[in-house]
């Protein structure tokens, strides 16, 4: 049931990925260029340090991102995540690789080129925001059209769009430092939307706001995602977060990737301890789909009347399941694709206690 | 890897760079006894020696060819044209009278209300207000004309300076290769003593209006260039990053993003070079500066007290004037600015003060009693007065005070110091000297003092270079003393900082020159005048330092200290003082500078030594060269001096022992 999910998302990939990544590195230090391709690429990080003094960042990075998915990068600190975002749009300069967007590699790009792609194509949203404190609200969220020279009238009611669309409305006249973190990221996220970007890249926007913020947050992202339908890239440490708004989730570490796949393909079938570590107090209900869940119905099973929808979410489904005395059937599209009983909840249930308990 | 010193090769008990440095002082010191008076090359102040000699020459040979050489005619008198012109608009329009005039463009009324109105523009009314008083304050000592030339010069140099220092601070900011390139002009620039520049540029442009301006430049660019690149470099990154990010040109991001969020320290800057030129206009007088300089040179040589407190007080007041006016246009730059009614009450005043200039400059330029500064309103004699009546009481009352204490601490410290320095043969105090320094600062640093005191010697000063290195030495070790008492009171307790604080302000306003009247007054003529003007004037840089480096040890490290049981005291010594030995040495370091630059000044109120002979060169034709001399000697000593204090400071850092 799962292997369906990841086939799903290989076919997205091949044929209208919204960048392709392929073969990318970042190595700091000098003479960072002659490390790729020689033996020392294979070294450990620490290795490579003490042989070298180079550090390499990013490490043979590949995957797809497709059109309109939320693709999120985790890892710890330190695990080349941020580096990587910002090798996509060569804030950093990758020393190898190609990133295609739109079939174009933008790490050949020339200046010029890359300058109106970062105006028009792509926007970026920061962990500590990057709002220019000199300027009132209006004005900062009108900034990337100022500089494209966009109109004053123009460039404000534009703002003024994205400024009720965010949730700001009546703090255009704000400067930055009278708002609050959650506010100011919302200028943040506002500032990120006023061009109509085709991706947007969001470096851990925030992990420096309180945790009940931090949920409304993601909140506004997951609605907005909803609305607009953006292609996001999200980098974050939170594995809730990432569980939470991801559609296919990255993991990193030390650079490497350890595994692509969807929260339920993380939960479920972690390639590795370091994955399935991660993972281990995910509450499996509270990722996997009833889709995922439904078995076929036994001969003796007599299905209740009223089906529920294969997308959604286990948890969400526990109390109508619990109050059916039979069974309950999965659709899909329309289609019955298995059914889901007090048991198959109650099995979940405990699997989650039995990992709570051995932590 | 530092380099292996000779202290590396001795027994491991000898190691300690305390112990050797004190066995070096006490060997020094018996045989700067046993060999008193011998080879102590004194020299009388009217004999040149050859190297004096071919400075004379060589001056005479510049004067000469001022109108001759091409770099003169090229170079030189077109800047010296420019500037003099540039200043003397400035002048004719607040200070002197056009020809064919009575006033200026603007009489004092126009200019008290204009500099109001720039001041409300560019701050609030309050300060407005403050900055009006205080100009008229300085009519009322009876120095209006003298106050108007040393405004007019200061703001001339200060265009001037910032229309240089900021396009080269903004781009040593934004980029590392042209900072590594200027930075080495600038730390010279910072341990040169103001007084050495005045010769030789009144050689090259004459005496006047232009060699002071030039020489407040060079004193007040580096500071300026100094703060805007830092002002660019501390940048938060974020911002710039999210500015990249969007698409930004670098002109765009320069002009949008990093400018405007740099602003603040960069008017910051403009308040510490507008400082800096107000001090060094006022000493520039010795060159032909126009202004509140010139009196206060004339009381220091005919030892006028009441004339030069009248004097020294006006710019006192103008310098608090500059302080406060620049000071609340940096706060006001980090204001939010108004909107709506507080806009609208805001521009309703802007025109009222608008208008009220243009009436008040009008007025100036039409009645007489706005014009010229009325004389019933001058108090300044009185003033003068005063100062004489109080300075007499003090001296015959508190004699043991005032000429007791300078007598006293003369013979008991002063001579005995300058003893073993001066008056013990010249091999033996070079020798001494540069074996401390590579104690101190390690191999290289004690064979550039060997060669650079060597050059003393050569240059035929060494005599009046000891005198003038004993008084920075006594005066450096009173700031130290000085400035660990308060620096440490100060970093550990918030209301004595308080208490001080408006000290250490005014200390670090007011120019170095203005000490010397009142220091001249009590202590009459001496050695102890120059070092108490040293004392005073760099305190209050080292007592702050200190204070920031107690301040900035970690709490934590305190709060372990005070937890397992350690006094105060205790607290003090074994955590506070250790932990911030970075700050006490760039303290010594910065207080051996400051005290430098003044010491050589109170070569006006009698110290003799290197800062007389630079004064004398600039009166007396043929000693001019002596005087050039001199003051090459005082940059060997500054650079000795410095290298010395900061290579300890550096070899500390590495080998924490």
């Amino acid at each position: 049931m799962t292997a369906v999910t990841a086939i799903d998302s290989q076919v997205q990939v091949d044929t209208d990925a919204a960048i392709s990544v392929r073969g990318l590195w970042k190595v700091f230090g000098e003479d960072a260029n002659s490390i790729i391709g020689s033996p020392e690429a294979h070294l450990s990080r620490p290795e490579l340090l003490e042989k070298t003094g180079c550090v390499a960042a990013v490490r043979d990075v590949s995957f797809d991102v497709a059109k309109g998915e939320v693709f999120v990068v985790m890892g710890l600190s330190g695990s080349g995540k941020s580096t990587l975002v910002r090798c996509l749009t060569r804030l950093i300069e990758p020393t190898a690789g190609e990133v295609f967007f739109e079939g174009e590699d933008i790490l050949t790009a020339s200046k010029s080129r890359l300058r109106e792609l970062r105006r028009t194509k792509f926007s970026m949203v920061f962990q500590h925001f990057g709002l220019l404190p000199h300027r009132r609200v209006i004005d900062n969220i009108a900034y990337p059209l100022e500089i494209n020279g966009v109109g004053k009238d123009a460039r404000y009611q534009r703002a003024r769009e994205v400024i009720e669309l965010v949730g700001l409305d009546g703090y255009a006249n704000h400067f930055p430092e009278q708002l609050s973190g959650g506010m100011q990221q919302r200028v943040g996220l506002a500032r990120a939307l006023a061009v109509n970007p085709e991706v947007m890249f969001l470096d851990e926007p925030f992990s420096a706001l309180d945790p009940l913020i931090r949920r409304d947050m993601q909140n506004e992202v997951k609605r907005l995602h909803k609305d607009l339908n953006k292609t996001m890239v999200f980098i974050t440490h939170d594995l809730a977060e990432a569980m939470k708004l991801g559609d296919r989730i990255v993991i990193m570490r030390d650079g490497d990737i350890v595994q692509v796949g969807t929260p339920v393909d993380l939960v479920m079938k972690p390639v590795d301890d370091y994955v399935a570590d991660f993972t281990k107090d995910i509450p499996k209900s509270h990722v996997l789909t009833m889709g995922a869940l439904a078995r076929a119905a036994r001969a003796d099973e007599t299905v209740s009347a009223d089906p529920v929808d294969a997308d959604l979410i286990v948890r969400k489904a526990i109390p109508r399941i619990v109050n059916s005395t039979n069974p309950v059937g999965v659709v899909k599209g329309g289609a019955t694709v298995g059914v889901v009983g007090r048991d198959d909840i109650l099995h979940l249930i405990a699997d989650d206690a039995d990992e709570g308990s051995s932590t | 890897m530092s380099t292996p010193t000779f202290v590396d090769t001795l027994p491991h008990w000898l190691r300690k760079r305390s112990s050797v440095i004190v066995i070096v002082l006490v060997v020094w010191v018996i045989l700067a006894t046993l060999l008193r008076g011998v080879d102590t090359l004194e020299l009388s102040t009217a004999t040149n020696t050859p190297v004096t000699e071919w400075f004379r020459e060589l001056a005479a040979s510049i004067r000469g060819s001022r109108s001759e050489a091409w770099i003169f005619i090229f170079v030189f008198n077109p800047i010296r044209a420019f500037i003099q012109g540039f200043v003397e608009v400035i002048r004719s329009v607040i200070a002197v009278p056009g020809s064919g005039d009575v006033i200026p463009v603007i009489g004092w009324l126009g200019v008290v209300a204009l500099v109001g109105f720039i001041v409300y523009a560019s701050s609030n009314w309050r300060t407005a207000l403050l900055s009006m008083g205080l100009l008229t304050a300085c009519g009322m000592l009876g120095v209006w004309i003298d106050t108007m030339d040393t405004l007019a010069m200061t703001m001339g140099s200060v265009l001037l300076s910032l229309a240089i220092a900021l396009p080269i601070g903004i781009w040593a900011g934004l980029n590392d290769r042209f900072m590594a390139f200027i930075r080495p002009v600038l730390d010279l620039a910072q341990i040169l003593p103001t007084l050495v520049y005045l010769a030789p540029l009144a050689l090259v442009f004459l005496v006047g209006i232009a060699a002071s301006t030039i020489a407040t430049m060079i004193y007040s660019i580096p500071i300026c260039v100094r703060i805007t690149a830092h002002a660019i470099r501390s940048l938060k990154a974020g911002p710039i990053e999210a500015s990249e990010s969007m698409g930004s040109t670098r002109l765009q991001m320069l002009r949008k993003v990093q400018l405007p969020m740099a602003r603040r320290t960069i008017i910051l800057g403009i308040n510490q070079t507008t400082l800096a030129a107000l001090s060094f206009v006022v000493i520039a007088a010795l060159i032909g500066a126009p202004g509140l300089g010139k009196p206060v040179i004339e009381a220091l040589t005919i030892r006028n007290v009441g004339n030069g407190v009248v004097a020294g007080l006006a710019v006192v007041l103008l310098a608090v004037m500059l302080d406060r006016a620049t000071t609340a246009a940096v706060q006001h730059s980090a204001e939010i600015p108004p909107e709506g009614d507080a806009l609208i009450r805001r521009r309703i005043g802007l025109a009222a003060a608008a208008a009220a200039t243009i009436g008040a400059i009008a007025l100036s330029r039409y009645q007489l009693w706005a014009a010229v500064f009325p004389e019933r309103l001058v108090i300044g004699s009185y003033i003068g007065n005063a100062a004489d009546a109080v300075t007499d009481w003090i001296t015959s009352n508190f004699y043991a005070l005032t000429i007791g204490l300078n007598q006293n601490f003369t013979i008991h410290v002063l001579n005995r110091v300058e003893a073993v320095l001066a008056d013990a043969p010249w091999y033996l105090t070079i020798i001494a000297i540069s074996i401390l320094a590579a104690i101190i600062g390690g191999r290289f640093v004690g064979v550039l003092s060997l060669v650079l005191l060597t050059g003393v010697v050569l240059i035929g000063l060494w005599n009046d270079a000891m005198v003038t290195l004993t008084q920075v030495l006594i005066a450096t070790a009173i700031v130290m003393l000085i400035g660990v008492l308060l620096g440490v009171a100060a970093g550990r307790s918030p209301r004595v900082e308080r208490a001080l604080k408006p000290f250490l302000d005014a200390g670090q306003t007011l120019p170095a020159f203005v000490y010397l009247v009142p220091v001249l007054a009590l202590f009459g003529p001496s050695r102890f005048a120059a070092i108490v003007c040293g004392v005073f004037y760099a305190s209050p840089v080292v007592v702050r330092v200190v204070a920031d480096g107690v301040r900035g040890v970690p709490k934590d490290m305190v709060e372990a200290a005070v937890s397992s049981g350690s006094s105060t005291t205790q607290v003090v010594t074994k955590v506070q003082l250790p932990a911030s030995k970075k700050s006490l040495l760039l303290g010594a370091n910065q207080g051996m500078i400051f005290v430098l630059a003044v010491v050589v000044i109170g070569g006006f109120v009698g110290a003799g030594g290197l800062g007389y002979l630079v004064i004398v060169g600039q009166s007396k034709p043929e000693l001019q060269g002596k005087g050039l001399a001199a003051g090459l000697a005082i940059v060997l000593l500054g650079i000795v001096m410095d290298r010395i204090a900061q290579a300890g400071a550096r070899r500390n850092e590495k080998q924490p022992t």
